[in-house]
């Protein structure tokens, strides 16, 4: 048979497909019919990654950097070269930047390179602070890093709450999950800002001001204490740390919620008695660039507990990863906080579980992000490992800049290899076994299906290479060897061996073997909630940032397909230099006009991006969707922290005519 | 044409006689996922003619998902440039098509060789095509292709057809490749009562779609009235739009869906490829002009734009019947439930009130 | 009009090498080459209005309306850069091939033009689609009524074709009206928009087929106008254009509605146009 059965890369949805193999080449998919997750769908992504797998713009050769060019080299002269700069610098000195792509296997052989042979603490994944903060959440109030139930109880749920980005656009398929769910009848909530497809198919649509989605999650949770306290005894000052959660709701003030938010309280009310009265309840909520905080997945799990979901059958929460194995990458170590399957460091039990498997020398203490390393002027970081990347050159260019050393290594040509002084090639999904974590805990084996293309070898195995150079000779000869110590490094992995997960079509959802069940559920701390900051005069419009159709990691991976590039384009046709949503009537007010161009001045910077008249914004709040590369150096990173908040970050600004 | 009789015991005989010389497509178990794919068969054994309806349609092995259609070389220093057509003649055989997608490749011929001008790749594709059909003796869940006139049996098309009789299958030739073949493995004629047995199975068949084809909400005739005459609310193709995921997939399995897209990709090993993939009339960039605006802006104008391909009279008229065939793949893949029967119901919900 | 049309290159590009370019105004190039097929140099039978599918090697391939006429004419394309492929295009060099596929399309419908007035009302690149017809016209002067050119552009920079507009200005039995949106120095011309033209040259009515291009405002405009004088909407042609990949009728990206201006079109009158339903 020509279709072999798969896992997508692209989020983490990890909906299973069928790649139609001819000749050693990928020519087709189709959706999996009876895959757990897509059952029979996928979305425009998914439907056109054979066109990726084609491309031509691969990194075909190892190179090195000569007199100021990248040069083609031999494997064994590129490893060499690169293992002995590498060996050149401290471990402190050395950043690693892991992407949430990768496979397990890739992820844990990077991290063992970096802890256990270069001595650096310091890893990170583009998306950790959100996702890392996420599963802490999770950690902390179920006692598990990670979704609490599955994709699967999205169909039978009466009532669905989802927070924040459109999921039509990151996780179309849990979004279809979630349509299908409305049509059966289930109460559907969407607390957003702007309009998107998720709230037009949501009965409700809860359209909080720009930055007040606290607010409004703590005010849903006050009411229910409220209707509790009616009753004979609140079932929620039973869970641990309600002393905490009770002292932060005092602060919240009901009778103001409508003024600062913008949504009359007995809609609110209402909808919190919906909840609380549905047998089965399923918060959904986006992570990665456009991310919630901490304190706000905090809100959203103490209001799942406090409506007495947590423990109840068919109730669930999901952070739904935008990237394939960001969920695996996180669970195989790939933070400066944490070891591969341990709680934050120091962690006793990991110290000792690592110095038995990596060796004595193993640096097992907490590191710092990358980015934190970059963006700190005094900080140490003189040399950069970076794997399948999608470029934040954008972000930190000066410093990436000035680095005496960066090995990039990648499938796709992207603007990293323009500052790397060594690139290495390596293979894609489809060209080297491995398992990926998705959204759900579910860990799936995507089996090898073509040979690696032009010279690329699987990142576990050049990082091997390394290992072996500098003297560490690791007991890998296949990623089924590679995951089996994953199988003994992370005790939620145990027993999820490549042979195990071959046998059961669809994957594993962790915890396995001996591992205990969730709980016990308590609060976790959120902090107080304060209102949004008021409009000024001279700043009076609130602007929010946050992804775009069709955007998808600065598309650079969109960038080498042929019908999502298109779609990508179709909208950048008409709004070439960028463009803010802006609703009719403040466009009226100010004269404003579509696809005309517009100066969006903030205390720290400006932009003249086109404006796109849209009653997806509410009045008095400003869009700009950041799928055009140069809104972000020119405005967005003025703003110290804007980029990183995501949608929660909410600039004031004035919109002045051109 | 002679009917004939061909064993049960007699079908591996009947396809190894195929795969001697046709590349062989035919219905075939995914053995991990269970997944049934038309697909390239090594030999006849992994072929199950009884499997269920596959889920991706046959039309791929002569409308590729992702192909190359030609390919050249610019020497531009020389100014020296060389076409290279592509050899895209391959005799295949399909086997076990139903109906609803042989009535899908009739479309497909219609359209790409009967208008005014002849889709030479697809010509090619087409030229050694050896089908065997398979009457359904009973309809899946998702099947319509009663509403829509292409199915259970297949009046047309096909070299030869096979419908299952209890012991054996009955053969009919539908061509003189497939009457030759028949002759060649020495099959028995079948008995007077042949055809009365074939139509006594056509007949239960229809008669079985009220109780299992329970996904069949279709009425398609009335759909393709009110498309035609364009008294379709507005509303009613809003409520449609508002729910695409914009994901094509309709199109992608639909046996009559032929867009295409091309583009010239140049190798990292020198030369282009010119290749031809699937598209879909569904995609906001699909009209798009370089340069200049989007004449198919709004969502919902863009699914009305299948459904009229799909059901209008005026698109009919190219393939001599409605586009639709009734296999129901559309109403299994499409993530915002909007697949064809559903469209038919919220037609008729507005006409009905 | 015949079913079952011929082109001389349906599927396969077939080389074509440049032999002169010329900066027509900015970002719009004219080219002009010869097949490297002696024979297709010899006979490439177009119809005014038609076009071709036009490979620029290592780039892609895109549609470009013929502005050559179907008589003596030396064959070129005039194109403006607006995307991948046409950019590639402008870079270019004499000596350098590409790929041609066509021709294609319908075709202004002269059969039905004799003894007419022939009105041709341009805007800025618009005049590419209509300088074939507007040449055989003049090669067949003799077929029609007044002939009468209405041309408009934004400035003195972005007029089409000024060394043809120079010599039929000179000739007779053609009227020639040449306009820009404002007044600039060294112009002494007409200045404001092209559709206010048609008052200037008393244009007829009676037995009138007008050939109107040009961007949508201008179109708009110059419908408004010669309804207002009551020129019936099937005396109005216009060529649309769309995104295309194969050209034949099958890739379907430019489709509208039931047509396919690939096939049907690129040639509509207004009243077709108007049963569309979609954008110009």
């Amino acid at each position: 048979m020509s279709y072999q059965t798969g896992v997508c890369n692209f989020c983490g949805t990890g909906c299973g497909h069928l790649m139609q193999v001819e000749n050693g080449a990928v020519r087709g998919v189709f959706p999996s019919s009876t895959h757990p997750v897509g059952r029979g769908r996928l979305c425009v992504r998914g439907w056109h990654i054979h066109e990726l797998l084609n491309t031509e713009e691969r990194i075909s050769r190892p190179q090195l950097r000569t007199d100021g060019a990248l040069i083609p080299v031999f494997w064994d002269r590129a490893l060499d070269e690169v293992a002995l700069r590498l060996a050149g610098f401290s471990g402190g000195e050395i950043g690693f930047w892991a992407s949430p792509r990768s496979s397990n296997e890739d992820i844990y052989s990077m991290v063992r390179l970096a802890r256990a042979v270069f001595r650096s603490p310091n890893i990170s994944l583009q998306s950790d602070a959100w996702y890392r903060s996420t599963v802490e959440v999770l950690r902390e109030g179920s006692g598990r890093p990670g979704a609490y139930g599955s994709i699967s109880d999205i169909r039978n749920a009466d009532f669905i709450l989802v927070v924040g980005t459109d999921l039509t656009r990151q996780n179309p398929i849990i979004a279809s999950d979630i349509h299908f769910a409305a049509r059966r009848g289930a109460d559907v909530v969407t607390l957003s800002t702007r309009k998107t497809q998720m709230s037009r198919l949501s009965g409700t649509h809860l359209q909080n001001r720009p930055g007040t989605k606290k607010m409004v999650l703590a005010a849903l949770a006050k009411v229910l204490l409220e209707a509790d306290r009616g009753g004979a005894s609140s079932a929620a000052v039973s869970i641990e740390g309600s002393d905490a959660f009770l002292k932060e709701m005092e602060g919240v003030n009901l009778d103001r919620i409508e003024q600062d938010c913008g949504l009359p309280l007995p809609t609110l009310r209402e909808t919190a008695l919906r909840l609380k009265a549905a047998p089965k309840a399923v918060f959904v909520f986006s992570t990665g660039i456009s991310g919630l905080n901490r304190e706000t997945v905090a809100l959203i799990w103490n209001l799942f507990l406090v409506a007495g979901k947590a423990g109840r059958d068919g109730c669930a929460i999901l952070p739904a990863t935008g990237v394939s194995n960001l969920a695996g990458a996180n669970d195989c170590g790939a933070g400066p906080g944490v070891l591969p399957g341990s709680g934050p460091l120091p962690d006793e039990a990991a110290a000792a579980r690592f110095k038995g498997l990596w060796g004595a020398e193993a640096e097992i203490g907490p590191g710092r992000p990358v980015e934190d390393l970059l963006a700190d002027a005094s900080s140490k970081i003189k040399a950069l490992v970076v794997c399948d990347h999608d470029p934040e050159i954008n972000l930190y260019a000066d410093r990436l800049k000035s680095l005496e050393y960066v090995v990039y290594l990648g499938s796709y040509a992207n603007p990293f290899t323009d500052l790397a002084q060594a690139v290495l090639p390596t293979t894609t999904f489809v060209e080297a076994d491995g398992t990926y974590t998705n959204t759900e805990r579910r860990i799936q084996l995507n089996r090898r299906k073509v040979d690696p293309r032009f010279e690329s070898r699987p990142a576990w195995e050049i990082f091997s290479a390394l290992a072996a150079r500098r003297g560490a000779f690791w007991p890998f000869r296949s990623s089924a060897d590679v995951q089996e110590e994953i199988t003994r490094a992370v005790p939620a992995y145990a027993g999820a061996t490549h042979a195990a997960l071959e046998a059961a079509f669809g994957g594993i959802q962790w915890p396995l073997g001996a591992e205990r069940p969730f709980g016990p559920f308590r609060f976790v701390e959120a902090g107080l909630v304060s209102g949004p900051a008021p409009a000024g005069d001279e700043f009076p419009l609130r602007l929010m940032a946050g992804k775009s159709y069709y955007y998808w990691h600065q598309n650079n991976i969109m960038k080498k397909t042929f019908i999502p590039r298109r779609e990508y384009n179709a909208l950048l046709l008409l709004y070439p230099q960028g463009l803010v949503d802006v609703h009719p009537d403040d466009a009226a007010a100010l004269g404003l006009r579509d696809k005309r161009p517009v100066r969006v001045v903030s205390a720290r910077g400006a932009m003249t991006p086109l404006v796109r008249v849209t009653d997806e914004v509410p009045p008095g709040t400003v869009y700009a969707p950041y799928f055009v590369g140069a809104m972000i150096p020119d405005f967005l990173v003025p703003h110290a922290g804007a980029v990183e908040r995501g949608e929660d970050a909410v600039i004031p600004v004035r919109l002045e005519k051109v | 044409m002679t009917m004939h009789l061909l064993a049960k015991s007699d079908v591996p005989r009947f396809l190894s006689a195929l795969s001697g010389r046709f590349e062989m497509y035919g219905p075939q178990v995914h053995p991990e996922s269970g997944d049934v794919f038309f697909d390239l068969a090594a030999d006849g054994s992994r072929i199950r003619l009884d499997a269920p309806i596959p889920v991706n349609s046959p039309k791929f092995a002569v409308f590729p998902h992702w192909e190359r259609i030609l390919s050249y070389a610019y020497d531009r220093e020389n100014k020296e440039v060389k076409i290279i057509p592509e050899d895209l003649v391959r005799p295949k055989a399909l086997v076990g098509v139903r109906a609803c997608d042989l009535t899908g490749l009739l479309c497909f011929d219609r359209f790409f060789l009967g208008q005014e001008f002849v889709d030479e790749f697809y010509r090619a594709h087409r030229r050694k095509i050896f089908i065997v059909s398979v009457t359904c003796t009973a309809p899946f869940p998702q099947c319509f292709c009663v509403c829509t006139d292409s199915g259970p049996y297949a009046a047309e098309g096909y070299d030869v057809n096979l419908t299952d009789l209890g012991e054996s299958y009955l053969l009919e030739p539908g061509s003189e490749a497939g009457r030759a073949l028949a002759a060649e493995l020495g099959l028995a004629e079948a008995g007077p009562d042949a055809a009365r047995r074939r139509d006594e199975a056509v007949d239960r068949s229809i008669s079985l779609f009220e109780a299992k084809a329970v996904e069949n909400k279709a009425w398609i005739s009335r759909a393709v009235n009110r498309l035609t005459t364009g008294f379709v609310k507005n509303e009613t193709w809003e409520y449609i739009g508002k729910q695409c995921f914009e994901c094509g997939a309709c199109s992608f399995v639909c046996p009559s869906c032929s867009c295409f897209n091309i583009e010239d990709v140049n190798r990292q090993s020198g030369g282009t490829d010119r290749l031809r993939t699937w598209d879909s009339c569904s995609f906001e960039g699909y009209a798009r002009m370089a340069g200049e605006h989007n004449p198919r802006r709004p969502v919902e104008d863009r699914r009305n734009k299948r459904f009229f391909c799909k059901l209008s009279y005026s698109q009919s008229k190219k393939y001599l019947r409605p586009g639709c065939v009734g296999c129901g793949r559309c109403v299994r893949v499409c993530p915002g439930d909007i697949g064809m029967t559903n469209v038919v119901t919220a037609i008729r919900r507005d006409i009905t009130g | 009009m015949d079913m079952t049309r011929n082109a001389a290159a349906v599927s396969l590009p077939v080389p074509a090498e440049i032999t002169q370019i010329r900066e027509e105004i900015e970002d719009v190039k004219t080219f002009y080459f010869r097949f490297e097929d002696p024979e297709l140099e010899r006979s490439f039978p177009i119809r005014s209005g038609q076009f071709v599918m036009c490979t620029v090697f290592g780039a892609g391939e895109f549609a470009v309306s013929l502005p050559w006429s179907p008589e003596q004419d030396r064959r070129h394309l005039s194109v403006r850069s607006v995307g991948k492929v046409t950019s590639a295009l402008h870079g270019l060099r004499v000596g350098d091939k590409i790929g041609i596929r066509g021709p294609f399309g319908n075709g202004f419908p002269f059969a039905e033009l004799s003894g007419r007035n022939l009105i041709y009302v341009a805007g800025g690149i618009g005049l590419i689609p209509l300088r074939s017809s507007i040449v055989h016209a003049l090669l067949h002067r003799e077929d029609f009524g007044r002939i009468i050119l209405l041309y408009g552009a934004k400035s003195s920079r972005e007029l089409m074709y000024r060394p043809n507009i120079e010599e039929w200005r000179k000739r007779d039995g053609f009227e020639t009206y040449v306009t820009i949106d404002r007044p600039e120095p060294g112009w002494d011309g007409e200045t404001g928009f092209v559709h206010t033209l048609i008052e200037k040259a008393n244009v007829p009515i009676e037995n009138t087929t007008a050939f109107v291009c040009g961007p949508p405002v201008m179109f708009n405009a110059v419908i408004g106008e010669l309804s207002r004088r009551g020129l019936k909407d099937d005396c109005i042609i216009s060529t649309l254009e769309r995104h295309m990949k194969c050209g034949i009728g099958k890739c379907q990206h430019c489709a509208i509605g039931r047509t396919l201006v690939c096939t049907d079109g690129p040639v509509y009158t207004y009243k077709q146009i108007k049963t569309l339903g979609e954008t110009i």
